[in-house]
């Protein structure tokens, strides 16, 4: 007997682990099973192991201290060999991990495996969804750099909002009043420890369950799954119908995932780790920080809301939304599980699914903040100077240097929290204009007290000239009355009833 | 080949491959996002603070023409460190200097005063021509001035700012008010080829102007500038000085009411 034979041998007969390995991957699922749909919850577990060992050999490097974290990334990034890459494995590892959990969620959802008898299976794959984003949020402030560092102030305010005991809480989450020192080891504890623990130990009990209540079957229209019968139908379906599990169906699972890992680092290689951004230092404003990709809608979403919407939204719609997803099997515990039958179903996830592509696709170019170095920034193009007065041209400064530009595109460049500007002269009148710039509104801040008469004068003559050359500007035609020292213009011919015949 | 060759040889090609700096993702030395102050690429802080009123590489913006060769040998680098640091005073050149509230570092504007010159400079290419030094150093006689304004600007820009010329009015109180003697004479002197206007040979037909008539004139245009600028009607007439005529002739009402 080979010396391996013989200490597994000895092995085995004190762990005794065969038998269960054995009936876990050999188990009979039904055929239907066996389809690219069912991938995904194996990638997410690929995906963590993943995190878990680069999560590891990151955590040789990093130094969770306020005044090293920052340090110790920029080592990885530029002085360890390789160390960028194990980064950028990490980051991306993170976002496909998020973004594949949340596809098994979704197909999950719309093939009813929620529903009897996997009802925990679900209540505790939502924990582990929340587990997950936890993770994503924590890594990002582990970073340290100014996105951390804003990230975290706009956790701490959200948190404050809570009623009576907000204080406490901001309190709990820094580790003291201000993000410092403790805030970084606290957030450090929970992304290396408490979190990944519950989500491994979590992750057991899931696939636990998988195995012990069987893969959900492929859900065909008519056939409701009932309490009574669905456990006895499930194991016809498999027993009769069913090939094993290995090899009949994961090589699809390998395939899928050895994909994603390649997806992985592929991402890794061509794109890059994630910052680390600028230094976090709260003295620099000349920042615009942004939350990570997945929690871009959330920032869109607090930027659309009336501001006192936004404490209501915060602190009411995610308990009712983790309550109604927990809810769900108990609910629709039972009937149909064929999305053909289910429409409802079906169009709150593509509902949900376009609602987070536009807010995350807004996110990313945010057209509701101002750009803050436009003023000086942002190129005039040529053509919006060309045959100007120098009047016009004076215009075209005091339009850059009160900052007009950081709200106001011109010629595609620009903030874009007002309108842009190439065609305005066609909608607004000099008075108009002048107006607009002394008083503001509409979210313009009032220009009254910043823009001396000169200025003002010298602005809106280079308003007036952004029109096209086929659209004469907007004109007040009482103006051309007083420009006639009052006298009122010709009747038209009609008004002087031109066609008309003359009555005797 | 046997098999462990062929993994051996494969890694041999992977792993130099991923160390190498071939791959794209491999950060570049230095921070993504250096601070602030820690800029020092005439580009990056020409394009962030410059560009938007002088142009994309110095021309065609909506103030002073930087990337003019004419304009780089006439003016020394203390008065350009003077107008980055604390602006213009008198028009809308901003101050650029942190302690003047701005942005910049001393040693910031100094690599764009460098690479201004390393840029759009091109030698002195004035030699010879004996240009009038770039700041005035005497006063202006104001009393002068209309004649060299009649000589020298009024066939662009009007005779007076009633009647403006080809290249719009200079006499205009609002511009009069955003501007002030070195711009005016910077811009007489170096000229805008940008935008086709002369330098200081180019004004009036047939020889360069003096010294003198350039600071004269500039003197005297920054005079014309009318106490209160900027009135938003200025064809309208008052209606406080003539009350009967003033009223639109619509509304008048019959003389026997
Ligand atoms: C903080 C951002 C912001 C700044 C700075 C700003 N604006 Fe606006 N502006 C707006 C918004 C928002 C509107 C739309 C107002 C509305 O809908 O009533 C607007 C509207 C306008 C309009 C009317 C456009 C239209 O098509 O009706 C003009 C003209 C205008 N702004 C000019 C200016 C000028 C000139 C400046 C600089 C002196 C300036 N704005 C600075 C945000 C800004
Ligand atoms: C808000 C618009 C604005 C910005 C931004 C701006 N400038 Fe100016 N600059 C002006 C105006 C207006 C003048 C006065 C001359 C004119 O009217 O063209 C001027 C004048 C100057 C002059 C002096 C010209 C002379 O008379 O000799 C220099 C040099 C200059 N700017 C350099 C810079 C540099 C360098 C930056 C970037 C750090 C900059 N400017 C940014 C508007 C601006």
């Amino acid at each position: 007997m080979p010396w391996y034979k013989s200490v597994y041998d000895w092995l085995e007969r004190r762990i005794q682990f065969e038998g269960p390995v054995k009936e876990a991957v050999l188990h009979p699922v039904p055929k239907s099973t066996a389809s690219w749909w069912y991938v995904f919850g194996s990638a997410s577990l690929v995906l963590l192991i993943l995190q878990v060992v680069t999560g590891i050999l990151l955590g040789l490097v990093y130094m969770p201290s306020a005044a090293h974290a920052w340090i110790s990334l920029d080592v990885l990034n530029h002085d360890l060999p390789l160390g960028w890459f194990l980064r950028a494995m990490h980051g991306w590892g993170s976002n496909f991990m998020v973004a594949v959990v949340l596809i098994h969620m979704a197909q999950v959802f719309l093939f009813g495996a929620y529903k009897f008898p996997r009802e925990l299976t679900w209540i505790v794959g939502i924990f582990m969804l929340l587990m997950t984003l936890g993770m994503a949020f924590t890594g990002q402030v582990l970073r340290f750099d100014q996105d951390a560092y804003w990230g975290l102030g706009i956790g701490a305010s959200i948190m404050g909002r809570v009623p009576v005991i907000g204080g406490q809480l901001v309190h709990f989450m820094l580790g003291g009043p201000i993000i410092n020192g403790s805030t970084l080891t606290r957030f450090f504890t929970l992304h290396v420890f408490v979190i990944p623990g519950t989500l491994l130990a979590l992750t057991g009990l899931h696939v636990w369950m998988v195995l012990k209540l069987g893969i959900n079957e492929w859900p065909m229209p008519g056939r409701i799954v009932r309490r009574e019968t669905y456990v006895q139908e499930y194991n016809e379906l498999a027993h009769k119908d069913g090939i094993p599990f290995v090899p009949g169906a994961v090589w699809k699972d390998l395939f899928f995932s050895a994909a994603i890992l390649l997806a992985v680092a592929v991402c890794a290689a061509v794109f890059g780790p994630f910052g680390p951004k600028g230094v976090p230092d709260p003295t620099i404003i000349s920042t615009v920080p942004k939350p990570d990709f997945f929690f871009l809608w959330i920032y869109t979403v607090l930027s659309f809301l009336p501001p006192e919407l936004e404490t209501p939204f915060l602190l009411i719609v995610p308990p009712i939304a983790i309550a109604a997803l927990i809810g769900l099997p108990f609910v629709a515990g039972i009937g149909e599980k064929s999305w053909w039958r289910r429409p409802v179903a079906v169009f709150s996830v593509m509902f949900l699914a376009i609602c987070w592509a536009v807010f995350t696709q807004l996110g990313t170019y945010t057209p509701w903040s101002p750009q803050m170095n436009a003023w000086s920034g942002a190129v005039i193009p040529a053509k919006f100077l060309e045959n100007r007065t120098p009047l016009e041209r004076q215009g075209a400064n005091v339009f850059q240097e009160k900052q007009c530009r950081n709200c106001h595109a011109v010629g595609g460049l620009g903030g874009q929290r007002g309108p842009a500007l190439d065609e305005v002269a066609t909608r607004l009148t000099e008075d108009q204009m002048i107006r607009q710039v002394l008083l503001g509104g509409g979210n313009m801040p009032a220009y009254g007290s910043a823009l001396s008469p000169a200025e003002t004068s010298a602005l809106v003559r280079y308003l007036e000239t952004l029109h096209p050359h086929y659209q004469p500007a907007a004109a007040d035609a009482s103006r051309q009355v007083v420009g006639q020292g009052g006298g009122v213009p010709a009747d038209s011919t009609v008004q002087q009833g031109g066609g008309q015949t003359a009555v005797h | 080949m046997r098999p462990n060759h062929i993994v051996v040889t494969f890694l041999g090609m992977a792993l130099p491959l991923l160390a190498g700096c071939d791959l794209p993702g491999r950060p570049k030395p230095g921070p993504e996002v250096p601070r602030p102050e820690a800029v020092t690429s005439f580009d990056t802080l020409y394009n962030e603070n410059c560009a938007g009123c002088h142009g994309a590489s110095g021309q065609n913006g909506s103030a002073t023409n930087l990337a003019n060769p004419k304009y780089q040998a006439l003016v020394d680098d203390a008065s350009l460190r003077d107008v980055i640091a604390h602006g213009e005073k008198g028009t809308l050149m901003p101050a650029f200097d942190i302690r003047s509230g701005g942005s910049l570092t001393g040693a910031q504007i100094e690599v764009l005063i460098s690479g201004m010159r390393a840029h759009w400079g091109k030698g002195n290419v004035l030699a010879g021509q004996n240009p009038p030094p770039y700041k005035a150093t005497h006063p202006g006689d104001v009393s002068k001035g209309q004649a060299v304004y009649t000589a020298a600007c009024a066939r662009c820009h009007g005779v007076t700012a009633q009647h403006p010329g080809p290249a719009g009015s200079i006499l205009d109180g609002s511009f009069l008010a955003l501007i002030n003697e070195q711009t005016v004479r910077t811009t007489i002197l170096a000229g805008r080829p940008d935008i086709g206007e002369p330098d200081w040979q180019g004004h009036i037909p047939g020889r360069p102007m003096t010294d003198d008539e350039v600071t004269d004139v500039s003197a005297w245009l920054i005079a014309q500038k009318p106490a209160i600028p900027g009135q938003p009607y200025p064809n309208a007439k008052p209606m406080s000085e003539h009350p009967a005529e003033a009223r639109p002739a619509a509304v008048k009402r019959p003389t026997g009411d």
